[in-house]
């Protein structure tokens, strides 16, 4: 059988499941799960009236620019931690540190820094994938194999080209696959990142209709995180699969 | 080139301890010679070529190419590893064309010189080839047209037929004896294998286990190709093998 086939298999038995026990037994009353047809009908009546695109989009925009900023600075910075034992020693215990804080209790110094809005949601976002990033990176580089370094040496490369030509290359895989956790938990910040100021995106769709007893909309918006997380990371499963070596 | 080892000995720290692995090497190699290193493992035939190489440095003597002090790497000492060192994300012509690459090399010219070492190493057509989809004796066909490449003067390979079946390895033997005649390179040829000393080299360097000392010399004279089944051959095996210990 297909393997898409396949990975239909349960989500098709949970709505089936789901089905009978909202809107066929009434197991389960409507204010704890709305029944899929209801939320079949927010869904269409958010999508007629434009907010779940617009809501969509600016999710989208404030993930994928708190995301690029923190490759930006997350990846040179990863390289040179892998690279140099100094750096390494010198950021383990701050990094140690600041890691386990979850991005949502920075959230009053966002705003302090970034003021209520767009740049609060892109720090909150920013400091949920860099992390990921940072560390995948540093750890690619520092797994460098060492013939790799000597052969290149011995053909007469510098330090920075080995940096570039080398390190940089033999890392690609780590990186790609701390570029893929980091825009997952990026994601995973929106609602954290629309508690602050935002009048849309999908976060700010759940709060609001959790706070209007509007279950149905809530769950229309948490799948669509659920759907664009999983277009993230087929597209980066592909570019893993484009490094064949 | 000449390499000249003067009273080198190598040591190495570990916990405290200090271990000697190669001891008093008194050794000149001649411009143009092919010579070969023989030892058991252990003995630290690797250690002295990586310090030729300019990878480690002795702890006491000093090493000199051509008068001048070893300092570091140079791409006038091309190196080929014995582990595959390829690098991955490189094809073939790429990977060869390396050491070109980081010299400034044009990027015509330098892809130029690595097909004609792609040729000569017996690869046409593999060109954009990645290394895992090459066999072991093709990697290794790889790896000394990419030390080749950068037309150094001495070539420094560290046991680089030692993963491979019989048959790959008696082709890249005879094949790296038809190169030097044609390159007239100096070369260093690390192995513990006697039969590979024996068809190699001009010289034979034998050196004793821990620490690694030199025993013997032997030169060799027979004429290349050399055959294997000729009683000299087997007699100079036989006299090394017995001098090594088996």
């Amino acid at each position: 059988m297909n393997k898409t086939l396949i990975s239909l298999i349960i989500p098709v038995i949970l709505l089936i499941l789901w089905a009978i026990l909202t809107t066929y037994t009434g197991i389960i009353p409507s204010y704890l799960i709305p029944s899929p047809s209801a939320v079949w009908t927010a869904f269409v009546n958010l999508l007629t009236n434009g907010s779940l695109i617009t809501d969509t989009l600016s999710t989208l925009t404030r993930v994928i620019l708190g995301f690029l900023i923190a490759a930006l600075i997350a990846i040179p910075l990863g390289v040179i931690i892998g690279w140099s034992k100094l750096a390494q020693n010198l950021s383990n215990f701050i990094i140690g540190v600041l890691r386990p804080i979850p991005p949502i209790a920075w959230i009053p110094f966002a705003i302090l820094w970034f003021g209520v809005g767009l740049g609060s949601a892109i720090f909150i976002i920013f400091l949920g994938s860099f992390f990921p990033i940072l560390i995948n990176t540093a750890d690619g580089v520092r797994r460098t194999d060492k013939v790799y370094i000597e052969s290149a040496y011995t053909m007469g490369a510098s330090q920075l080209q080995i940096l570039k030509k080398v390190y940089l290359p033999a890392a690609l895989p780590n990186i790609i696959t701390g570029l893929k956790v980091g825009i997952g938990i990026g994601l995973m910040c929106t609602v954290a990142a629309e508690m602050i100021g935002s009048d849309n995106g999908l976060g700010y769709l759940i709060l609001t209709s959790t706070s209007m007893l509007d279950s149905a909309s809530a769950i229309v918006g948490m799948l669509t995180i659920g759907i664009i997380g999983l277009g993230f990371e087929y597209f980066f499963r592909r570019s893993e699969r484009k490094i064949n070596w | 080139m000449t390499i000249k080892l003067n009273d080198v000995s190598k040591s190495f720290k570990s916990q405290e301890k200090e271990l000697e692995v190669v001891k008093d090497i008194n050794l000149t190699v001649e411009d143009g010679e092919f010579l070969s290193l023989l030892g058991p493992s252990g003995c630290g035939k690797t250690t002295i070529l990586r310090m030729i190489a300019g990878l480690d440095f002795p702890s006491k003597g000093d090493l000199t190419e051509n008068g001048s002090p070893v300092t570091g790497p140079s791409p006038g000492r091309g190196f080929v590893f014995q582990q595959y060192s390829l690098f991955p994300w490189r094809n073939v012509l790429d990977n060869i064309a390396f050491g070109p690459e980081v010299r400034g090399m044009e990027a015509r010219e330098r892809y130029e010189s690595a097909r004609n070492y792609i040729e000569m190493v017996g690869l046409t057509g593999f060109e954009d080839s990645y290394p895992h989809e090459l066999s072991g004796g093709m990697k290794q066909r790889v790896a000394i047209a990419r030390a080749l490449a950068n037309d150094p003067e001495a070539l420094l390979m560290d046991e680089p037929f030692a993963a491979l079946d019989v048959q790959t390895r008696h082709k890249l033997q005879e094949e790296l004896v038809r190169i030097w005649q044609e390159e007239d390179k100096t070369i260093i040829f690390v192995t513990h294998n006697v039969d590979e000393a024996v068809f190699l080299a001009d010289r034979v360097v034998v050196l004793s286990s821990s620490p690694g000392e030199i025993i013997k010399t032997f030169k060799i004279e027979l004429e290349r190709l050399r055959d294997r089944t000729s009683t000299q051959f087997i007699e100079l095996k036989k006299e090394i093998t017995d001098l090594v210990g088996r």
